[in-house]
């Protein structure tokens, strides 16, 4: 008498559990992608100016310091400011007149630049900066 | 003699479900290895009328010790404006290189209260290599 051979070769592995493993990989993966900032702001810059005693410049020139900001060397509040660079800018029509040379201390920092760069360029202003040549002599 | 009534058995097909896990897993990993500066310690300045940028491919980060980060990778200031635009170098001709107009944005995530000593520098180098700046902000409470 023959016996039928009860296994089975072909074992197929439980495949019912991996769909929850692509759930959770799914909400795993979005949690960590979703608290990254990415909102801000453009600008435009263009090449920066080196400072030199023949090549004065006709443009507006903003000196930046710790907390402070001149306009042509008058110091302002930032809200002063403002108001300032808009009447500034309003009759200029070309776009080199409306170049703003932006000067400043080492100690500024970037918060307080992005609000001064910000209200020149709500004003219509570009940007520039203006940063002094440094030889070093021996 | 009542006959046995026949069980249908309805079962949703789960055989595909380990393929899409995977490819899940690839497409994720390829992503986070990208632009990984997650570990980067840095509060955003505040800003008004944000928006998104073009292209999220190069980012430079300023940390919270005035660190200079390209992509997530510790960098100098010297040497970041050759690895933006680099077009006579040997051998890697800068992350700019060949990407045209408008697609050549530069993500600056710089801490708030970093000074000017460290940010101009970065502004001005990625200026020069021809980099669209894209200030990441935070939007001002109002």
């Amino acid at each position: 008498m023959k016996f039928r051979r009860q296994t089975k070769l072909l074992v197929e592995p439980p495949a019912v559990a991996t769909g929850d493993i692509a759930f959770n990989l799914i909400v795993f993966f979005l949690v960590c992608a979703s608290v990254e900032p990415e909102q801000g702001r453009a600008q435009v810059i263009p090449r920066a100016e080196k400072e030199s005693r023949q090549q004065q410049t006709k443009h507006l020139e903003v000196d930046l310091t710790r907390t402070a900001v001149f306009l042509n060397g008058n110091p302002l509040t930032v809200a002063q400011f403002e108001k300032q660079i808009r009447g500034s800018l309003a009759d200029k029509a070309r776009e080199e007149d409306r170049i703003v040379g932006i000067k400043c201390k080492p100690d500024v920092p970037y918060a307080h630049w992005m609000n001064v760069s910000g209200a020149i360029e709500q004003a219509g202003g570009i940007v520039t900066l203006v940063r002094e040549e440094r030889v070093n002599v021996q | 003699m009542p006959l046995p009534r026949r069980k249908h058995i309805a079962e949703v097909p789960s055989v595909a479900m380990g393929d899409i896990a995977f490819l899940l897993l690839i497409f994720f990993v390829i992503l986070a290895r990208a632009r990984d500066d997650s570990h980067i310690a840095w509060v955003p300045a505040s800003g008004a009328s944000l928006s998104k940028p073009a292209t999220m491919r190069i980012s430079v980060a300023i940390d919270r010790d005035n660190v200079t980060y390209l992509n997530g990778q510790r960098i100098s200031h010297e040497q970041l404006g050759p690895a933006l635009w680099n077009p006579e170098g040997a051998g890697d001709k800068g992350l700019l290189y060949n990407v045209p107009a408008g697609r050549r944005t530069v993500l600056l995530k710089i801490h708030k209260d970093a000074t000017a000593q460290f940010f101009e520098p970065v502004i001005e180098a990625v200026s020069a290599a021809g980099g669209e700046l894209h200030h990441v902000l935070e939007e001002t409470q109002k």
